[in-house]
């Protein structure tokens, strides 16, 4: 057992009831690495602290904040959440400004969490988590686990899940505010957590899969412009979508779902006989479409695509062979064990005006990728994504990959360090003049780390890094404000 | 979800059979329903009071439909004529006003429902068993959080 296992479970008297710690929780405290703090419980919100500045300088004139959300509740008395994606949502908020930077973090107070307090359980349903007794799930936000990402949409932050409302919360305190209604009839309509968000503020978002998904449109202001249910031949789960200045474009991989049972992901299944099919819907016109044939492939993450004059639609994601890690081992993580699922690769998908597709892999192991928003849904050169996959389930490194030059800008920040999500913070003209901005989990200090890297100069590592007081678990997405 | 679907077609029933389920009642145990946590002061709370298991599922005529103005966060409802014996309600705030129990595209209820005792329901209404309530001779009152 690490130091810190010992200073925790001793400091926090958790040693008195070590009959309650399963060998599987047992085996992740004491696994090599000590991963399994990316996957560990916080007991309560953590109140604005200022984090430490630990090497580097802090560039003159940054005003930045970061949010960041990822579950960080998998355990209440004897019984355990049955995957990563199903924790309780911790919102926290990094800010730099005035050449200091601070941290708080809230939970989502949503019904899930607040019956799970209570209860000292985990009983609701999830993506890999079965309904237990005690459950009460009267509609989709009652399971609602606001953990996904976050969003700034008409000055409201929203929380985000997939299968339910976004959650408002308050841009300064993380305070609740209750979930986000845009017009009654839509009350706990699925809302996925990665809307396409227009260089204006325009927010495009799809929600639900099945026999149809729902294709939301919101205004800059954050009021709803439209909103209108598509219909899909294939049962497909996606989990991202992407757009163009023109298109929505919707990847159906063959990771279909058949019908409703808890947990989700046991309704579906893994058919690659079928292979993946892309969906492009017009934007001004959700009735014009075409599809596109592309040999299987399982994913979670797109960046933002582009066309081209002559009508080819190029965009990139990160794909997987098949569905392993979000079908086994995202949930044997909870349980401290890696099992090895084939690795994310960053690709570019091209979509030809002759009704062909295609796949160019970088051969570069990647996920979360992120770009420049200023030309979401223009041409583009960079895709910023971590990698560095091998020794635990997580990633140890950020890069920024040139699309021109087949170069991947890479820094790797230790076999101690898990690598999250990075993003762009704009500081001049160029897709590269700016900041990137992101966290990592340090398990030798155990603390959590921001990060500010210069956007051109990715090896060169951090121009700045704050250490705060504690880890946090992993989180999953984020933006900038 | 069955839910929406169980309580529309209650209340459809409940709507079919009003004239039949009315009949005329003599003195008897009277009912005083309060409806409480009314959020949004419009429409109206549309529900069944039911006698049997079978009516609680729709299988069976309602013995009254309730009916009563949400203008107030507390509102009542008073019914009388009603023999002692085991009853159950079931309803919704009917906001809109349509006289519908609206749900979005995916079929979820949009407008809030409730059941007698603010028995809770679990991928579904709430059960008879949890819904039950005793009238006794005189005068009753129960009361129904809306949210």
């Amino acid at each position: 057992m690490t130091d810190f296992n010992r200073r925790q479970f001793m400091g926090t008297g958790i040693l008195a009831g070590t009959a309650m710690i399963t060998p599987d929780m047992a085996l992740a405290g004491a696994s090599p690495a000590g991963w399994a703090a990316a996957v560990a419980d916080v007991e309560a919100d953590v109140p604005e602290e200022a984090l430490t500045l630990v090497s580097g300088k802090v560039p003159a004139g940054l005003n930045a904040t970061l949010y960041r959300n990822g579950p960080a509740k998998f355990r209440r008395g004897d019984s355990a959440a049955g995957h990563w994606f199903d924790g309780d949502g911790l919102v926290r908020k990094f800010r730099v400004r005035d050449g200091k930077a601070t941290l708080a973090a809230h939970f989502v107070d949503t019904p899930k969490r607040r019956l799970e307090t209570k209860l000292n359980a985990i009983v609701q349903p999830g993506f890999g988590t079965p309904n237990r007794a005690g459950s009460v799930v009267n509609g989709p936000d009652d399971a609602n686990a606001a953990n996904t990402s976050v969003m700034v949409s008409g000055g409201q932050l929203l929380a985000l899940w997939e299968g339910g409302s976004p959650v408002m919360l308050d841009l300064e305190t993380l305070e609740t505010k209750g979930f986000k209604t845009f017009r009654r009839d839509l009350k706990q309509m699925p809302f996925l957590a990665h809307p396409r968000i227009e260089p204006d503020g325009t927010v495009w978002n799809l929600g639900g899969n099945g026999k149809g998904t729902f294709v939301w449109k919101l205004n800059p202001d954050g009021s709803l412009a439209s909103a209108q249910m598509v219909p899909l031949d294939r049962n497909s789960y996606f989990h991202d979508f992407t757009a163009t200045s023109r298109h929505i474009i919707i990847v159906m991989q063959p990771w279909v779902q058949d019908g409703l049972k808890f947990p989700l992901s046991t309704a579906m299944s893994w058919k690659p006989e079928l292979g993946t099919r892309v969906l492009v819907i017009d934007k001004n016109d959700l009735s014009k479409r075409r599809e596109f044939e592309l040999p299987a492939f399982a994913f979670f993450h797109l960046a933002d695509g582009w066309e081209e004059k002559d009508g080819t639609i190029r965009f990139d994601g990160c794909l997987e062979a098949d569905p392993t890690f979000g079908q086994r081992a995202a949930s044997a993580l909870l349980r401290g064990e890696h099992i090895k699922s084939p690795a994310p690769m960053l690709t570019q998908i091209v979509l030809r005006p002759d009704g062909k597709a295609e796949m160019q892999t970088t051969r570069i192991s990647a996920e979360f990728p992120t770009n420049d928003k200023r030309v979401a849904g223009q041409s583009r050169r960079y895709t910023t994504h971590v990698t560095g996959y091998g020794l635990t389930p997580f990633p140890h490194a950020i890069a920024t990959w040139d699309w021109s030059k087949g170069h991947d800008d890479r820094f790797n920040f230790g076999d101690h360090q898990l690598t999250e999500e990075f993003l762009f913070v704009a500081n001049g003209e160029d897709e590269r003049d700016g900041w990137l901005m992101g966290t990592t989990l340090n398990l030798k200090s155990h603390r959590t780390e921001l990060h500010l890297l210069d956007a051109k100069r990715v090896a060169d590592g951090p121009v700045a890094t704050w250490q705060a007081s504690i880890p946090l678990p992993l989180t999953f997405h984020g933006t900038i404000a | 979800m069955n839910n929406c679907k169980s309580i529309l077609t209650a209340l459809a029933m409940a709507g079919a059979s009003f004239s039949a389920a009315a009949v005329a009642q003599n003195a008897g145990s009277s009912l005083t329903v309060n409806f409480t946590g009314i959020e949004e002061k419009q429409g109206a709370i549309l529900g069944v009071l039911v006698d049997s298991e079978a009516a609680y599922d729709g299988k069976a005529a309602p013995v009254r439909p309730l009916m009563v103005t949400a203008d107030k966060a507390e509102v009542a409802a008073m019914v009388d004529g009603l023999a002692p014996g085991i009853y159950a309600i079931k309803l919704f705030h009917d906001v809109d006003g349509d006289g519908k129990m609206n749900t979005n595209p995916y079929g979820m209820p949009v407008e809030p429902f409730a059941f007698s005792n603010n028995a809770q329901g679990n991928m579904g209404p709430a059960k008879w068993a949890d819904a039950k309530f005793e009238v006794k001779a005189g005068a009753n009152t129960h009361s129904i959080t809306i949210k």
